[in-house]
């Protein structure tokens, strides 16, 4: 079948519209982190755009975090069977967060909007970004231990927010009476939707360039070539069973470990993942909804198989995902899943150390292995008025087969930016007081992982509330191959004083003025002997203090004298 | 008479322009890597030969750098020894940066950002801090400046970077650690965030910050050398050197502003383009350089190059006033290659110069080049005036095994494969340098230039919808020419961070009037007449709560007054409505940064007028032959010599216009003709 299809289509002009669609979805990404309000969209970029056929395949992805982008495929299968064609109108924004048909968490609200060219649908654009605040029982639905979706925030079955291009007041208005900071969540949707209506119209133009039939070939094609190299990578690798596992520490409520096993079937040019093994759904937040658990493994198994292909959904076609209903990676309704990104990069983590076996060149070892997230919340004393912020960490990266975990740099899943310093203070009465690489926490191996980042933050007012969920707390990021692991993370309240004491990683609590918290994000795991790293790059660790003299002895049996700097042993 | 000078990494292109005669010469001389100066000097004593005159006659000599000096330290992280200054707790933020792995990091889980400039150990931290009002909230501990200089002293750095929180709010604790920098190291050079890139965002400024000083004993030994090879052959000699901001400045003040010049190349061009458009009357227009390696994409708004501060050069952010020129890996060497999935791809990776185009005798693999040639619209006799030889039978082989047969396609369709790949490549970035920053891109005329431009440049404008393309005079050397003619520049700006509705029109007058007054002294010792003094004045305002702002011109006739700040606003809104599609006329707005721009303007470049010739361009056809065109294949084309084209003479397509740097390929359905300065303008 697909042959067929190449042969029909000139494989040129498939080129040809794949810049334009993809020059359409970074367009879409443009204007919505130019005009959004809160720091999550404009800073930190938690969003995604894309393309779609009137199948609701995605042709096309603006450059942002992975696991949104992949995001879409559940969602759009929804979409095309919750309405008929004819209730699809031009102008139309329909908007959901539901995670149990597709979405991710409710703080992740999609906007798709119907295309219509001479009144035929041509196809579909839409964008996904998370919201400072959706209601719900936390600022920022940022808290370990939430226990029911319902404390999480509204959450939006697939409707209309725009009917024929007019705002519908009456949702505006249930949004704008449920949720906290509603001056910004509003402006943020708007831009969303305006960053709809720009991809739509261009969307007609190439249409209108070209033909309907003509774009329709083409763009088959495109998911047909994209599917082949994803099958051509696949078939280089070995067929046989690999497993892999790495855990959550907890749920924010049981205190219990939450086991995540990955049994990845590879034979010839396909992939089956089942999740055998693997613990049950859990009270706490972090159940994994099945859109994310897909995108977990789908980036794992595009990063091995085939990292340029043109990522649409022809690149799926040969992978399939089966997770069990009750497990914690395909929960049911009511669980709560806000956390879930706790548990997806950790999927990630489990895939890759699967696909170590049958691509040892291919894979990083143990990360951050998470999206910390931390959502604080008060009233402005110069405004009197509320405000959330959310902010996200990064972590470290793992080290690879060919080079070291680059210290800072965000890994898998996320792709997000963070907060500048500056950014955080001028909107809100916290000051951050240190912003740094904690020394000794990258593992040791051939090649280091990277370091973990501190990160301590002030808070300038009382009832300032500080919900999170942070993992690889309790479970450290691995290392692979001889490689030793990274350090673990922890938070801490008002370090080096005498109140000063451990917080959960996931959880809830009131800052006064005056407290500090202070973040200590996990390292990364190390990969290779550590014996067989190049001893100038243990010196260079040691001068830069990213690795103590003391360290480096224990890790590289390397002596290292601290007046000369120079290599003793 | 002046004299522009484009150094570029395989040639140094000369232009002089003798205002008295009104005459223009320019030439070409093969850049000295070693010691880019001397193949400067070379240029100078061959374009003086050539126009037959002494130095004696110059006023100025500009002088701008494709990828030498700066640009070249950058790619090849070459620059100085480099220390770091930061408050306390904040060393890091220059490798943490945004913590974001670049796009072709998506899934590739081997790319990363790239490297700091400096490493942590160079890094030191000074006990201080200012909040975010500008106040004080610990003062500087001056004891932890005097032990960081020393360290870095110690370690033998060659410069030092400063940046603190905030400083761009109060600069004090800055200009302190530069004081005292100053007193106990004072071979070493300072820079400061507050004089580079008083903005806010402390990693892009400091990024850009240390950048600065990474160069800045770089360019300063560069030209103080130049200077001193100038002034021993010729004696005192004007210099003036190019940023990347379209504008120049004086060698003197250079070498305190080393992150200006980086990647000034591209700005000659589009300063040439706007000069084009004033003299044919286009005000909107977008200028593509398409050289061996790169696709360079400019846009000319309302006359003016378009600038921006949003940049990155090498995957570091600089945040200065710079030209917006879009840089693609397209360009006549670009290789077209077939992926796993059986695609054909074309580019970004390129044979350049070396081993070049399978054409060229030495290069085994396809490029844009020998597309190019296979379809007819290159002349294998005639390529850089014939002073180089083609090999067509190797251009066709390499297509054919690499491209052809692999895709079962006739070698014409092969190569006709490889030029639309690489069109629609460029007109993606075309439309995104475009419809993304609010312009529709079907208004533009497109200026084409480079040795390629003009052969792609009728299709690429079809393609996206635009009618009018201009090759312009002097492809070849363009930039040199936009060079010639570049006004003296200094940017300035203050961070104000207030609603608009709170804003006091005083203080907002102050702010301006403390920057005009810089600006005026600098330009008056850069002997600029007080009537040649042209004072703009901008400001960066955006919704309450956004992340980006958004320029806007704040016309200033003395004191600024409330409807001044409302009429801003309400540019604000305008313009947020024509790039966003939507304007919020009730939400509050905020002004961020004021800007002004101080340019001592130089005489304006008058070109000689051609002799006209009437309708029939019979005088200058060369001969016909088999050119290949979209929908018709093969067919037999007039070809014109471009420099026997009189003003006057109309051209149809389809046919080909041939110079000794270029070649314009005129497709079917479009009239070419001749303005009488000899600009080529087709009409689509």
């Amino acid at each position: 079948m697909p042959k067929k299809k190449m042969q029909s289509a000139d494989p040129v002009l498939m080129q040809v519209l794949r810049y334009a669609m993809e020059q359409i979805a970074d367009g879409m990404g443009h204007t919505l982190g130019r005009t959004a309000r809160s720091t999550i969209i404009k800073e930190i970029k938690d969003i995604s755009c894309a393309v779609f056929d009137r199948n609701g395949n995605t042709v096309a992805q603006a450059h942002h975090a992975p696991m949104l982008l992949t995001g879409f495929e559940i969602p759009m299968k929804s979409l095309r069977k919750r309405f008929r064609d004819d209730e699809l109108n031009d102008g139309d924004v329909i908007i959901f967060n539901d995670p149990y048909i597709g979405g991710q968490h409710v703080m992740d609200l999609i906007t798709i909007a119907p295309v219509r060219y001479k009144r035929e649908l041509i196809g579909f654009v839409g964008s996904i970004a998370h919201h400072a605040d959706m209601g719900g029982a936390a600022a920022g639905g940022t808290q370990g231990g939430l226990t029911e979706i319902y404390l999480e925030g509204l959450r939006f079955p697939m409707v209309k927010l725009y009917k024929r291009g007019k705002e519908d007041s009456e949702l505006f208005g249930i949004l704008n009476n449920n949720i906290r900071v509603p001056d910004k969540t509003l402006g943020d949707i708007r831009a969303q939707a305006s960053a709809n209506f720009v991809g739509g119209r261009r969307l007609k133009e190439i249409f209108e360039k070209y033909g309907i039939a003509v774009v329709q070939r083409h763009t088959d094609a495109l998911l047909d070539y994209s599917e082949k190299r994803i099958r051509e990578g696949l078939k280089k690798l070995a067929d046989g069973t690999y497993t892999g596992v790495d855990h959550v520490d907890d749920d924010g409520l049981t205190g219990k470990p939450i086991k995540l096993q990955v049994n990845i079937h590879k034979q010839g040019d396909r992939a089956i993942v089942d999740f055998d093994g693997t613990d049950p759904e859990v009270p706490g937040n972090v159940n994994c909804p099945i859109a994310t658990v897909h995108a977990a493994v789908y980036y794992a198994l595009i990063a091995v198989a085939d990292p340029h292909v043109p990522a649409n959904s022809g690149c799926y076609r040969p992978f399939e995902v089966q997770a069990q209903e009750g497990l914690v990676v395909n929960p049911r309704p009511p669980r709560a899943c806000g956390a879930r990104t706790n548990t997806s990069q950790k999927i990630t983590e489990a895939m890759m150390l699967a696909l170590a076996q049958a691509a040892p060149d291919r894979v990083m070892a143990g990360s951050h292995g998470q999206i910390t997230n931390c959502g604080f919340s008060g009233y402005h004393p110069e405004t009197g008025k509320r405000f959330v912020y959310v902010d996200i960490q990064g972590g470290g990266a793992g080290a690879r087969w060919c080079k070291d975990g680059r210290d800072g740099q965000d890994s898998h899943l996320a792709r997000f930016m963070n907060t500048p310093v500056e950014a955080v203070e001028l909107e809100f009465p916290m000051r951050i007081e240190e912003y740094s690489f904690i020394t000794d926490t990258g593992g040791a191996g051939k090649y280091r992982g990277a370091l973990g980042l501190r990160r301590d933050i002030r808070s300038l007012i009382d009832d300032l509330s500080f919900g999170r969920y942070g993992d690889r707390q309790a479970f450290a990021p691995f290392g692979l191959f001889g490689g030793k692991e990274g350090g673990k993370g922890k938070f801490i309240l008002n370090p080096g004083s005498s109140e000063e004491r451990p917080l959960k990683s996931k959880g809830l609590d009131k800052l006064k003025q005056n407290d500090v918290v202070s973040l200590r994000l996990p390292g990364a795991g190390g990969y290779g002997e550590p014996r067989d790293r190049d001893p100038q790059a243990v010196l260079r660790d040691v001068r830069d203090g990213k690795v103590s003299i003391e360290q480096a002895e224990k890790d590289y049996d390397i002596v290292i004298d601290p007046r000369t700097m120079e290599i003793v042993k | 008479m002046r004299i522009g000078i484009d150094v570029g990494g395989t040639f140094t292109d000369v232009v002089l322009i003798d205002d008295a005669g009104g005459k223009i010469h320019y030439t070409k001389v093969l850049t000295v890597p070693k010691n880019p100066a001397q193949g400067l000097l070379n240029g100078v004593e061959k374009i003086l030969r050539i126009a037959n005159a002494t130095m004696t006659d110059l006023d100025y000599m500009i002088h701008g750098h494709g990828t030498t000096i700066g640009t070249n330290a950058l790619i090849e992280r070459k620059g100085a020894k480099t220390g770091l200054i930061t408050t306390a707790g904040f060393r890091d933020v220059l490798e943490i940066a945004r913590i974001e792995r670049p796009d072709e990091g998506m899934y590739d889980l081997t790319v990363d950002l790239p490297e700091p400039l400096v490493p942590r150990y160079l890094r030191a931290e000074v006990e201080e801090r200012v909040g975010s009002k500008g106040e004080v909230i610990r003062a500087l501990d001056e004891a932890s400046v005097v032990r960081a200089v020393k360290y870095l002293k110690e370690q033998n750095v060659e410069t030092i970077a400063v940046c603190l929180l905030f400083s761009f709010l109060n600069p004090a604790h800055e200009q302190r650690v530069k004081q005292i920098a100053k007193e106990i190291y004072p071979e070493a050079f300072v820079s400061i965030s507050s004089d580079i890139s008083p903005e806010f965002r402390e990693f892009e400024r400091t990024s850009t910050t240390v950048i600065n000083a990474y160069l800045q004993p770089i360019v300063e030994r560069y030209i103080r050398n130049l200077i001193a090879m100038l002034n021993e052959k010729y004696g005192q000699v004007e210099v003036r050197i190019m940023q990347a901001s379209g504008g120049a400045m004086s060698a003197e003040a250079a070498r305190d502003h080393a992150v200006n010049i980086v990647n000034s190349g591209p700005a000659g061009g589009t300063v040439a383009g706007a000069f084009i458009g004033g003299m044919i009357g286009d005000k909107y227009l977008m200028t593509v350089d398409m050289g061996g390696t790169s696709f360079d994409i400019g846009l000319i708004i309302d006359g003016v190059p378009r600038v921006s501060s949003e940049g990155k050069f090498e995957g570091y952010p600089v945040k200065i006033p710079a030209v917006d020129v879009h840089a693609l890996g397209a360009g006549g060497g670009s290789i077209a290659w077939i992926d796993e999935g059986g695609a054909l791809n074309v580019g970004p990776k390129s044979a350049a110069a070396d081993p070049g185009p399978a054409c060229y005798g030495r290069g085994e693999l396809p490029v844009v080049t020998d597309a190019n040639l296979a379809l007819g619209r290159l002349n294998p006799d005639y390529f850089l005036g014939g002073e180089m030889k083609l090999y067509p039978d190797r251009a066709r082989a390499a297509i054919e095994k690499h491209i052809a047969r692999p895709l079962g396609m006739s070698v014409e369709d092969a190569a006709w494969g490889i030029i639309r790949v690489i069109n629609a490549t460029m007109v993606k970035g075309m439309a995104g340098s475009s419809i993304q920053k609010g312009f529709d891109p079907r208004e533009f005329t497109l200026i084409a230039f480079g040795g390629a431009g003009p052969l792609h440049a009728c299709e690429l404008a079809q393609e996206i919808g635009m009618k009018k393309v201009v090759v312009p005079l002097y492809p070849g050397a363009f930039s040199a020419f936009g060079l010639v003619m570049s006004d003296i520049r200094h940017d300035y700006v203050q961070t104000v961070a207030k609603p608009a509705s709170a804003l006091d029109p005083d203080e907002l007058t102050r702010a301006y009037d403390a920057m005009e007054q810089q600006a005026r002294a600098i330009l008056r010792e850069e002997k600029i007449a007080d009537k040649e003094i042209e004072i703009q004045c901008t400001a960066d305002l955006r919704y309450a709560g956004q992340a980006y702002e958004m320029n806007v011109a704040v016309p200033r006739n003395g004191k600024l007054a409330r409807k001044d700040v409302d009429a801003m606003v309400a540019r604000f809104h305008a313009q947020h409505q024509r790039v966003y599609e939507y304007s919020s006329h009730d939400e509050p707005v905020e002004v961020i940064n004021v800007r002004l721009v101080g340019i001592g303007a130089v005489p304006d470049v008058k070109l000689p007028k051609r002799k006209r010739g009437d309708a029939s361009p019979r005088g200058a056809l060369k001969g016909k032959r088999a050119v290949y065109y979209a929908g018709r294949g093969f067919i037999n084309v007039a070809v014109y010599e471009r420099d026997l084209l009189k003003p006057g003479n109309i051209v149809k397509g389809p046919c080909i216009i041939e110079e000794i740097i270029s070649s314009t390929v005129v497709i079917p359905g479009a009239t070419a003709r001749v303005d009488v300065w000899g600009n080529v303008i087709i009409e689509l």
